[in-house]
């Protein structure tokens, strides 16, 4: 029996993401989980939207999402994107909890003719997969185990921070050294490298807009992965693998490294130990460094 | 990181504390700082930082608003949430930095040019009002040239190898923005959010 949830892909997933949302939805459908999008969702405005806007202009963004989603159903609503889900979670704890603010919002709702009662619970994936699926079931699932394949999990910070291992996060894992990761890692047979900066911070948007002050944060974390002899790095975080991924050729030209590591999402192991297709269903064709021993795993 | 002191002749607004602890999100919370500087020790990018979160808190309550509100340490802050979960006293020390930020635009303590933050702050929230959606290829161009055309063309430049790998994988469109369908209706909310948000200064026991 699939279990119904409403979905909030976020606006990674029109982009620099869209190979975790692609293969979160392939693996979603072996796992029993049905995904209803939000309908005509917007961005919750990630981590520096407010900077401009105002902390409560941002929230309205999200309580907008959230008041749809309930127009869908009471089902919980669940998202792949860190920034999505500490953003959307945060605003519907607040909205539930504090009265000035849920009033403040669904004034501002109201003259779109919509409302929303903080009813909801927003969940990361990968605490659905861990809480409603379990690896147990994930490990059912494999019929293409990763065997020989050894992978970094990096989980990066807002995954867990600061909601993992309170009540309202769902109770899944610790903030400072989660293994839900290492988990999904070695379900699907392969094997999970003793990754010291698991929860290291890759920095985030400031990677994007001024990397010359992040830069080392992400030569840390790299240089673990090569030091461990990672075949892979995987992660469940949109911002992360991107940062990760795309600095390597500069880092390498600016400082005389070699980093060549695949960073992958999760649900790409995932769907390819479930036997799926490689780029169809596991989006390895949009990785920019080659999974190459991963395609090899899927015959390809 | 450098232990130097915030300048001594800067200007004390003795009421800067109260504007902080009543109008920040998060801010009724800084009057529990202990000052034990777990959150400066615990910054992955502290040693960027003008002053660590916990000499700014104190600049804070000393009244060192101009200091407090020109430092770098509002924008540098990476949003890894590893001192508001370690915090003894609950102090949500990220959301702070954010909203003092904000502030600092607010307020025009912030020179548009010079900060990076700011500057991509304004370019996504352009398109997330706009277009609903955060447009990262049009953010990254608007963000880019924000910082004047020589700027933009070197930012472009050093990242244009990134940029035709991201349009090679599909990670990175070329055609019309992405955009939600009701974006009427989203610009309403925002723009009721935002007088509601200038209406009235938020009570203590209303922010986080």
């Amino acid at each position: 029996m699939s279990k119904k949830y409403t979905y909030y892909p976020g606006c990674s997933s029109e982009g620099s993401a869209a190979h975790l949302d692609k293969s979160l939805r392939a693996i979603a459908s072996k796992l029993g989980i049905e995904l209803e999008d939000i309908a005509d969702w917007n961005c919750c405005g990630a981590s520096v939207g407010h900077i401009e806007s105002g902390h409560l202009t941002t929230a309205a963004l999200s309580a907008r999402n959230l008041a749809q989603a309930r127009e869908q159903g009471e089902q919980d609503v669940m998202t792949p994107c860190a920034a999505c889900y500490l953003n959307t979670h945060a605003t519907n704890e607040n909205i539930r909890d504090k009265g000035t603010f849920k009033d403040e919002l669904n004034e501002a709702l109201a003259v779109a003719g919509k409302s929303y009662d903080g009813s909801l619970h927003v969940r990361h994936a990968c605490e659905v997969l861990i809480n409603d699926i379990g690896l147990d079931k994930i490990r059912e699932q494999v019929t293409n185990p990763l065997q020989g394949l050894k992978v970094a999990g990096y989980v990066g910070c807002q995954t867990v921070r600061p909601f993992a291992n309170t009540e309202r996060g769902g109770e899944y894992d610790t903030y400072d050294d989660p293994d839900f990761l290492d988990g999904f890692i070695e379900s699907t047979g392969a094997e999970a490298a003793e990754f010291d900066n698991k929860t290291s911070c890759c920095g985030g948007s400031s990677s994007v807009m001024s990397p010359d002050k992040t830069l080392h944060l992400i030569k840390k974390i790299l240089n673990e992965a090569k030091e461990k002899e990672a075949d892979v790095i995987a992660t469940p975080c949109p911002l992360c693998q991107q940062n990760i991924e795309m600095y390597q050729g500069r880092i390498n030209a600016e400082q005389g490294t070699d980093f060549n590591i695949p960073v992958v999402f999760y649900s790409q192991l995932m769907a390819l130990a479930f036997g799926m297709d490689a780029d169809k269903d596991a989006g390895l064709n949009q990785n920019i460094v080659k999974a190459d021993k991963l395609t090899a795993k899927a015959g390809k | 990181m450098a232990a130097a002191a915030p300048e001594p002749q800067g200007k004390y607004d003795l009421g800067f504390a109260r504007q902080v602890y009543g109008n920040i999100d998060g801010g009724d919370k800084l009057a529990m700082c202990m000052q034990c500087g777990v959150c400066s020790g615990s910054c992955p990018i502290g040693e960027t930082m003008d002053y660590g979160p916990r000499k700014l808190f104190m600049m804070v309550r000393a009244g060192m608003k101009e200091a407090v509100l020109k430092s770098n340490t509002i924008w540098n802050c990476v949003s890894c949430y590893n001192c508001v979960v370690r915090c003894p006293r609950q102090v949500p020390v990220t959301y702070i930095l954010h909203d003092l930020a904000a502030m600092a635009v607010r307020e025009g303590y912030v020179e548009a040019r010079k900060s990076d933050n700011a500057r991509f702050a304004k370019a996504f929230w352009w398109s997330t009002r706009k277009y609903g959606r955060s447009d990262e290829r049009l953010i990254t161009a608007k963000y880019y040239f924000s910082g004047g055309l020589i700027d933009g063309t070197r930012k472009g430049m050093a990242n244009m190898k990134i940029a035709m790998a991201m349009i090679k994988a599909k990670r990175m469109h070329l055609g019309a923005p992405h955009k939600i369908k009701k974006r009427g209706e989203l610009k309403e909310i925002l723009a009721k959010a935002k007088e509601i948000q200038e209406r009235q200064p938020a009570t203590p026991e209303d922010v986080k």
